[in-house]
């Protein structure tokens, strides 16, 4: 048994080494078919052309393409710009304010960007208090003056001497003084 | 370049490097890698810096800190001016954003000594805990529970509880 596993083994080895000779092929050996993989003709270059059949990508890719097109559209731009400001204009630098000068409202920001948003489109926060100080006194001029209102009314509904609250009464010429023949006349 | 940090209020640690004793004919690689850093990421990075900042050198606009002036307190204002209800208000909320950014310093500090002194913190950090404690117990007395919608009168009513305690408390 030993022997025959090592005859196994030799024959096996002597098929490896030379499959074409007459006495290796697979019919004479009684072992088991060794194949040999690097005699197979494989090729990578130029393989057989395959018609791969998979759903179409082409909306998916279509929404890509696009999606990428629209972002880049504006972001391109921008990143440019902003490039540009931080090497060209750059942030600026914290100071001591000097001495009898006021500083603008934008002037309290550091990047450049920030201070020209302030400068353009934002009133100072000074302007924005004071508006915001308009507007509550306003609303308290109003609230002092509905409560007067209310005072007012109670007290001249009570004394009856004002302008208010009065009833017109008849026209007292009109009055008719001449004795009556009946009670009821 | 921007400027540098406190350095009384985070000092460094005392440097350990040790004197070079070499005593093999080999190339040290600390010493190999430390110069291929400096070549191929520390010099570049630092001639860009100084290109830009000779380009940015011309103009340089500054920015300031600014300063606001101190208005009536809300025990200072009559009864029904609501602009002075308003200005009070004001201050009291940029006071509470002055605060809350003294109690991050102040941690800031104990975190760096800690991490500084290692494992020895609550031996050598004394006075930065000790600091911090302090700041912590005040902020929380004073703006403690006050909650999103803090005013300053609702700080001014915690105030008069604060005191109205300490008065039971005496008496």
């Amino acid at each position: 048994m030993v022997a025959m596993s090592v005859l196994r083994a030799a024959a096996a080895f002597a098929a490896r080494l030379s499959p074409l000779k007459s006495g290796n092929t697979a019919a004479n050996l009684l072992t088991r078919a060794i194949p040999r993989a690097d005699k197979v003709a494989v090729r990578w270059g130029h393989g057989k052309k395959m018609f791969v059949i998979k759903p179409s990508d082409y909306y998916d890719r279509r929404f890509l393409r696009l999606l990428q097109y629209y972002i880049l559209l504006t972001g391109i731009p921008v990143a440019v710009i902003v490039t540009c400001v931080n090497v060209f204009i750059g942030e600026a630098e914290l100071a001591e304010i000097p001495e009898g000068y006021e500083p603008e409202h934008w002037e309290y920001y550091q990047h450049p960007i920030s201070r020209w948003i302030a400068r353009t489109f934002y009133d100072s926060p000074v302007k924005d208090y004071e508006k915001m100080m308009a507007a509550i006194q306003i609303e308290k001029e109003k609230a002092d003056m509905r409560l007067a209102e209310l005072e007012v009314r109670r007290v001249m509904r009570q004394k009856g001497d004002g302008p208010w609250f009065q009833m017109e009464t008849m026209d007292k010429t009109l009055i008719d003084y001449s004795p009556k023949s009946t009670p009821d006349n | 370049m921007p400027s540098d940090y406190d350095k009384e209020a985070y000092p460094e640690p005392p440097r350990q490097t040790p004197v070079v004793d070499k005593q093999t004919a080999l190339p040290n690689p600390a010493l190999i890698l430390s110069k291929l850093f400096y070549y191929s990421v520390d010099l570049p990075v630092t001639t860009f810096r100084d290109v830009v900042d000779s380009i940015r050198a011309k103009n340089k606009p500054v920015y300031y800190h600014q300063k606001f002036r101190r208005v009536p307190d809300l025990t200072e204002c009559q009864e029904g001016d609501y602009t002075c209800y308003y200005e009070a208000e004001m201050q009291w909320r940029r006071d509470y954003k002055v605060d809350q950014e003294i109690v991050k310093v102040v941690q800031e500090r104990m975190r760096a000594c800690q991490q500084r002194e290692g494992f020895s913190y609550n031996q050598n950090c004394a006075k930065e805990i000790e600091q911090f404690n302090e700041t912590m117990k005040n902020f929380q007395l004073r703006y403690g529970d006050l909650g999103a919608y803090a005013s300053g009168r609702k700080c001014l009513m915690k105030q008069k509880e604060r005191m109205i305690a300490a008065q039971a408390q005496n008496a």
